[in-house]
């Protein structure tokens, strides 16, 4: 596999998340004019370099009823963010070389966009009859992996995996995830790629609980943890799987497995939203909240040595964990950490998102690639 | 009733942390227990806990008013000095609808930071899962099959506030009604959809986090707690006919994985005094003690005219979760008749 340079710099973890939809309409976010993006020319394609894309995606509930999601996306040097408002069953994934994977369903079938952030246009990769619940693009810009769902009766049809122009057709490459009362029904399915791109862990939540299939773009096994007090992934770092426990909240452990053996090991008792990042050597670092409040902050390799504390904001903007959790998330290099309002990058906040470099805390607003 | 220094409860959940820590992933404990402890501080004792809506993400009417009736069920059913909850604009802890920060969990999810407040979030009416559409049943006139109870989600989510983890289940779910903090919840009309207060094995653990509330509170079924039944007199050697005063303290046993309950005076309870002669083996009973002061204790006056073993007796209750125990054996030795004395049958 090829590893691009965007996928590089996304850093692990950023590939995945939302829920599924149709893109009923396109309006920019009030005040911001209404946003058609048009269709893009040429095949779709990834940019080859990060432009800092962002995306936040988030629900419309009107009376108490979800009616649809909001879909905010922006990149560095853009402006104000542009939003679309999607179907109620809508998912987006990514950023991937200044580009968001926007997933839509209208009730008959399911289409994939990619959207070009920047210049403001969309590709539509195609549609299916089936529901296409999650997608996620391949390090090599041109492999999109989907996770479908049977349109009646909602069962698991596995993942799929197609060409991002559309020109080979999609083949199952991993069956549907056997039931198990111990996990209950999948209430959310997720992608999230090893840090080197050569591994994607399929990630498949009960209410509480998650399993994970790890597919090998390299060829080797498949691996799998099933264990009803591991919950949904933290990152993927080689053979090493960072996970909290199955808590419905926080605090709560924070577990690093190791794919080969099945061991696993303690990183923090009682941690809060956490992160993967790698260092200014490109080892891998786990930053996580000490507690669930989001003032102290930690940092600790994948052995579970202590690398010391990290500075919480001042503003008291938290650690933004991964798109399942945050809902969203920018490319950056992955030895930048996110901080937003609640641990979200929504613009509403009432202080603007920011990154912060790993080694020395300094900050860069959200939108500059460092 | 037992008052402990904020450092001993400490202490309990660091001991916990230390047992989560040393056996990460160990095969799983066995069914049916108390709810286990979660990480972190539990709140003070008889805390109240004052929540309000999160600005921009109010519940809908039907939800705020099932999420009150939870915190009602707390009060209601929590058999402890555990915290309570209660509403007002101004609170420190929020309540949110809608996709918060839950990650993954698919339902609701919750934080908690011990002692000052907790957040909790429910998913929206609507949203849309691997697995189909999520309805509150709350939200339906007729609530249809497939609904979730909000008041029961939201009191599972105060139990977790609380400190509760999941419950363990037999693995045919026959103890599925023993908790309401379950990892897996259930749908009407599956038995335990629409549970509307703690379950044993939950109180339990809020027992063990935040004490019963007085010494003659029961104790949850779902605990064994070891008692220790001392037993004393108030002179072991006394002249022919005194009336002597044979005491018993009936406590919990001092063990650190009984948490605020450790070493709890018990009282209000059936104790028993029984009664041999000594270098006999048949025990008598002839007296239930009475519950004195201080808490705990027990007393019986009798008047001897013969040396007696004494022994009390606390039977294990069926309706509590509370092992019997029988005292040490205590002696009392009686001097000679010297005045107008009975036969022998007469003793």
């Amino acid at each position: 596999m090829v590893e691009s340079r965007w996928f590089r710099r996304a850093g692990p973890g950023l590939a995945a998340i939302g829920a599924l939809a149709i893109v009923a309409s396109t309006t920019l976010g009030a005040p911001e004019p209404r946003w058609e993006p048009s269709p893009c020319a040429g095949p779709p394609r990834t940019g080859d370099v990060p432009r800092g894309a962002w995306y936040q995606l988030d629900p419309v509930i009107e009376g108490g009823v979800r009616t649809g999601q909001r879909l905010e996306v922006g990149a560095a040097g853009l402006g104000p963010a542009r939003t679309l408002t999607l179907g109620s069953e809508s998912f987006a994934a990514g950023p991937f070389g200044g580009t968001v994977l926007v997933g839509t369903d209208d009730g008959r079938q399911s289409r994939v966009s990619l959207v070009d952030v920047g210049a403001g246009c969309a590709w539509s990769l195609g549609t299916t009859r089936y529901v296409v619940r999650r997608a996620t693009l391949a390090p090599d810009g041109a492999t999109v992996f989907e996770f479908r769902v049977d349109r009646g009766s909602r069962a698991d049809l596995g993942v799929w995996r197609r060409s991002l122009d559309g020109r080979t057709p999609a083949v199952r490459v991993l069956a549907p995830i056997e039931a198990h009362a111990g996990f209950g029904p999948t209430w959310l399915t997720d992608f999230a790629w090893s840090g080197d791109g050569t591994s994607l862990a399929v990630q498949s939540c009960g209410e509480t609980a998650c399993r994970f299939r790890v597919l090998s773009l390299a060829g080797e096994p498949l691996r799998t943890v099933a264990d009803p007090r591991v919950g949904d992934i933290v990152g993927l770092s080689g053979h090493r799987l960072v996970a909290h426990g199955s808590c419905r909240g926080l605090p709560c452990p924070l577990l690093v497995i190791d794919l080969e053996d099945g061991s696993s090991m303690i990183l923090h008792a009682v941690a809060g939203q956490a992160a993967l990042a790698r260092d200014a050597d490109g080892q891998p670092v786990v930053v996580h909240e000490i507690g669930a409040d989001g003032t102290r902050l930690r940092r600790v390799d994948l052995d579970g040595r202590d690398l010391g504390p990290l500075a919480a904001d001042p503003a008291g903007r938290r650690l933004v964990a991964g798109p399942a959790r945050s809902g969203g998330t920018a490319e950056h290099a992955p030895d930048a950490l996110l901080f937003g309002t609640d641990g979200r990058l929504s613009t509403g906040g009432t202080a603007a998102p920011f990154l912060r470099r790993l080694l020395d805390g300094t900050p860069v607003p959200i939108g500059e690639v460092p | 009733m037992i008052t402990m220094s904020r450092h001993p409860r400490r202490l309990l959940l660091g001991l916990t942390l230390g047992l989560m820590v040393a056996t990460p992933l160990a095969s799983q404990a066995g069914a049916h227990g108390q709810d286990p402890a979660l990480g972190g501080e539990p709140f003070d004792i008889n805390e109240v806990l004052v929540y309000r809506w999160r600005a921009g993400s109010e519940p809908p009417l039907a939800i705020k008013t099932a999420i009150h009736e939870a915190a009602r069920d707390v009060r209601a059913s929590l058999a402890s000095r555990a915290a309570t909850f209660t509403y007002a604009s101004d609170g420190d802890s929020v309540i949110g609808y809608g996709t918060g920060t839950c990650g993954v969990n698919g339902i609701a999810c919750f934080t908690r930071s011990a002692p000052d407040s907790f957040t909790m979030w429910l998913r929206e009416q609507g949203r849309v899962y691997d697995w189909g559409t999520l309805k509150w049943c709350q939200t339906y006139a007729e609530p249809p099959d497939g609904c979730y109870d909000a008041e029961t989600i939201a009191l599972d989510e105060f139990g977790h506030v609380e400190g509760l983890g999941h419950h363990v289940n037999y693995a045919d779910d026959r103890d599925y009604t023993d908790a309401v903090v379950q990892t897996l919840s259930r749908t009407k009309p599956k038995v335990g959809w629409n549970m509307h207060e703690f379950g044993v094995c939950d109180t339990a653990t809020l027992q063990v986090l935040y004490d019963t509330p007085g010494a003659s509170s029961p104790y949850s079924t779902c605990l064994e707690l070891v008692t220790v039944l001392a037993l004393s007199v108030n002179d072991a050697s006394v002249p022919y006919g005194t009336t002597v005063s044979v005491t018993a303290g009936l406590r919990i046993k001092t063990e650190a994985d009984y948490g605020e309950m450790s070493n709890n005076p018990v009282s209000k309870r059936t104790v028993r005094l029984q009664r041999r002669p000594p270098g006999t083996t048949t025990w008598v009973t002839f007296a239930t003690m009475t519950p004195t002061t201080p808490t705990g204790s027990y007393v019986t006056s009798v008047k001897l005219q013969s040396s007696t073993e004494f022994r009390a007796v606390f039977s294990t209750p069926t309706t509590e979760g509370l092992r019997g125990d029988v005292s040490p054996t205590i002696k009392v030795t009686v001097g000679p008749c010297t005045g107008s004395c009975p036969t022998s049958s007469e003793q």
